[in-house]
């Protein structure tokens, strides 16, 4: 389980993901859509921390990614001094926390107390970034092959260097990949010679040498000349049938309707609306929704 | 001509470890600085960094080698050592930008895709980020080193003197000339070959590097 909670991610002063919640469960394909600059691949980028919220907490398999956020902690905001001061004041306990929630009033010091429960939730449920990166994929739009790497080093490099395959296994693995995408007369070429198509499945593969648990996709086809989009969807349709779990970017709507097991909608930063795909392309409900559907169907 | 030979030696030896000490230099500097772009505990560091090359590139070097071969580093018999500590700091101060360009010019993606396969800042840097950078850092670098070697000759400004006999390539072909009773043409031509000479050497050596590093390149 991926679960984002109360996400805010602010660059400079422009407010890009406000309140953000969802939680993406084994086998699920979440797909992604919106606008373009509602906050999409930031939301993505979030789960694996490739971007560092502003607020709120991420969650991977109930380990949690980002510094603790002590506005979801009401039993840490009543640690803090300005809470004290609040109810010292007369303001009421319930009060003091909305107050402080809605006003972001947490100082970077709040006293001895809180620091402690700060870092009692952070070694509890925290961990190294590097290590749950390792069961999250990532595949980009722009295939970000490592251009000075053979194919078969692209796929061997992490799973060799974080030593959790030896070299020969790690190839083995890495050859039936290209195999199965019937690329394995390209392993010991260099990216700059492949197609942008055969870029993008070798991406995918390369994600799953690490044999991840999750899969997170921004726009994997957008960069693509149209013959070649067919490909990479093909791949990505297989995978989902294998039963990994994805959180898809993307604006291929029929994609989306026929792999997708749950559609979020996301505007200005914030989801507007999700759920099915039969519902959310069926049914809209809200009118930026409506308005977005009739643009791009 | 046994000074010109002595002074070709004298130049080209404190090119060379100045270049070593500039590279060294930059490499950390560089390093740093980027290092700071996401880790706010480099912040102090970087900071102290961007002091240095702001500091050198703004000031002469001719200024700096007078500071420190006369106050800073003014210790007996030190003079050769502190003109190439001196070239050393100087050129580390343009190396770093160079450096700090070529890593800056590394696509972002490859270190995001290094990170999102759980590989460290480190290690992605290393393995990914600096062979790319590398390749275009080298012209920049030969470029620098050209600048060094003939930058160091206003070292005989601070005492090529004929008791030590420690000349430079330039201040010997100035001393063949006092002996000649200032007949500075023919001394200063030879001397503008040796400096022509090993330039061009340079250049050759940087082509041969950036060939081989572009293998990975489309053929
Ligand atoms: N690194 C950054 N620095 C500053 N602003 C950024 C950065 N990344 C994204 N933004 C801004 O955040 C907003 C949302 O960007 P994001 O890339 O998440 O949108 P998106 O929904 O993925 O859009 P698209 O469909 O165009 O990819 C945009 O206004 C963008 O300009
Ligand atoms: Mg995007």
């Amino acid at each position: 389980m991926i679960a984002v909670k109360n996400l805010y991610k602010k660059f400079d002063k422009n407010m890009v993901l406000s309140a953000v919640s969802t939680q993406v469960e084994k086998g699920e394909k979440v797909v992604i859509i919106g606008p373009s600059g509602s906050g999409k691949s930031t939301l993505l980028r979030c789960m694996n921390l490739l971007e560092e919220p502003t607020y709120g907490e991420v969650w991977v398999d109930d380990q949690l990614l980002t510094p603790v956020d002590p506005y979801l902690h009401f039993d840490i905001i009543s640690l803090s001094n300005t809470y004290k001061k609040l109810v010292a004041s007369g303001v009421s306990p319930d009060e003091a926390i909305v107050q402080i929630k809605q006003g972001d009033l947490l100082k970077r010091f709040e006293g001895f107390e809180y620091a402690a429960a700060i870092k009692k939730v952070r070694k509890e449920n925290g961990i190294d970034i590097n290590l749950a990166r390792r069961k999250i994929g990532m595949v980009f739009q722009h295939f970000n092959l490592f251009n000075n790497k053979t194919v078969i080093d692209n796929m061997t490099l992490a799973p060799v260097l974080l030593k959790l395959k030896s070299k020969e296994e790690a190839e083995e693995l890495a050859y039936s990949l290209l195999k199965r995408i019937g690329l394995e007369d390209k392993a010991k070429v260099y990216p700059s010679t492949l197609s942008g198509g055969q870029k993008q499945r070798i991406a995918i593969v390369r994600a799953l040498t690490m044999t991840p648990d999750y899969m997170l996709f921004d726009e994997p086809t957008s960069a693509l000349d149209p013959e070649m989009v067919g490909e990479v969807l093909e791949l990505m349709k297989e995978l989902a049938e294998s039963g990994m779990t994805m959180v898809i970017v993307t604006h291929e709507m029929g994609f989306a309707r026929e792999v997708g097991t749950r559609v979020v909608f996301m505007a200005d930063g914030k989801i507007a609306e999700e759920g099915t795909p039969e519902k959310i392309f069926g049914d809209p409900q809200s009118p930026r929704l409506k308005e977005f559907l009739s643009k791009i169907l | 001509m046994g000074y010109i030979w002595q002074g070709f030696g004298n130049t080209l030896v404190m090119t060379l470890a100045a270049v070593a000490i500039g590279l060294v230099l930059g490499f950390v500097v560089a390093v740093v600085k980027i290092a700071a772009l996401n880790n706010k505990w480099m912040k102090i560091p970087a900071f102290v960094c961007n002091v240095y090359t702001t500091v050198i590139r703004g000031t002469p070097v001719a200024l700096q080698l007078f500071l420190m071969v006369f106050a800073i580093l003014a210790f007996p018999g030190f003079k050769a050592s502190a003109a190439i500590i001196t070239f050393g700091i100087n050129s580390g101060a343009y190396v770093s930008e160079n450096i700090r360009a070529g890593i800056l010019s590394v696509d972002k993606g490859q270190m995001e895709a290094g990170r999102s396969l759980g590989i460290p800042w480190t290690q992605t840097m290393v393995r990914i980020i600096f062979p790319q950078a590398i390749k275009n850092v080298i012209p920049a670098i030969g470029n620098e080193m050209i600048a060094l070697l003939k930058d160091t000759s206003i070292i005989g400004m601070v005492g090529a003197t004929v008791g030590t006999l420690t000349f430079d390539l330039n201040a010997a072909s100035g001393q063949i000339a006092l002996g000649l009773g200032g007949a500075y043409l023919a001394p200063s031509l030879i001397a503008g070959c040796f400096y022509l000479v090993v330039v061009y050497a340079i250049v050759l050596v940087i082509k041969i590097i950036e060939g081989r590093l572009r293998k990975s390149d489309r053929r």
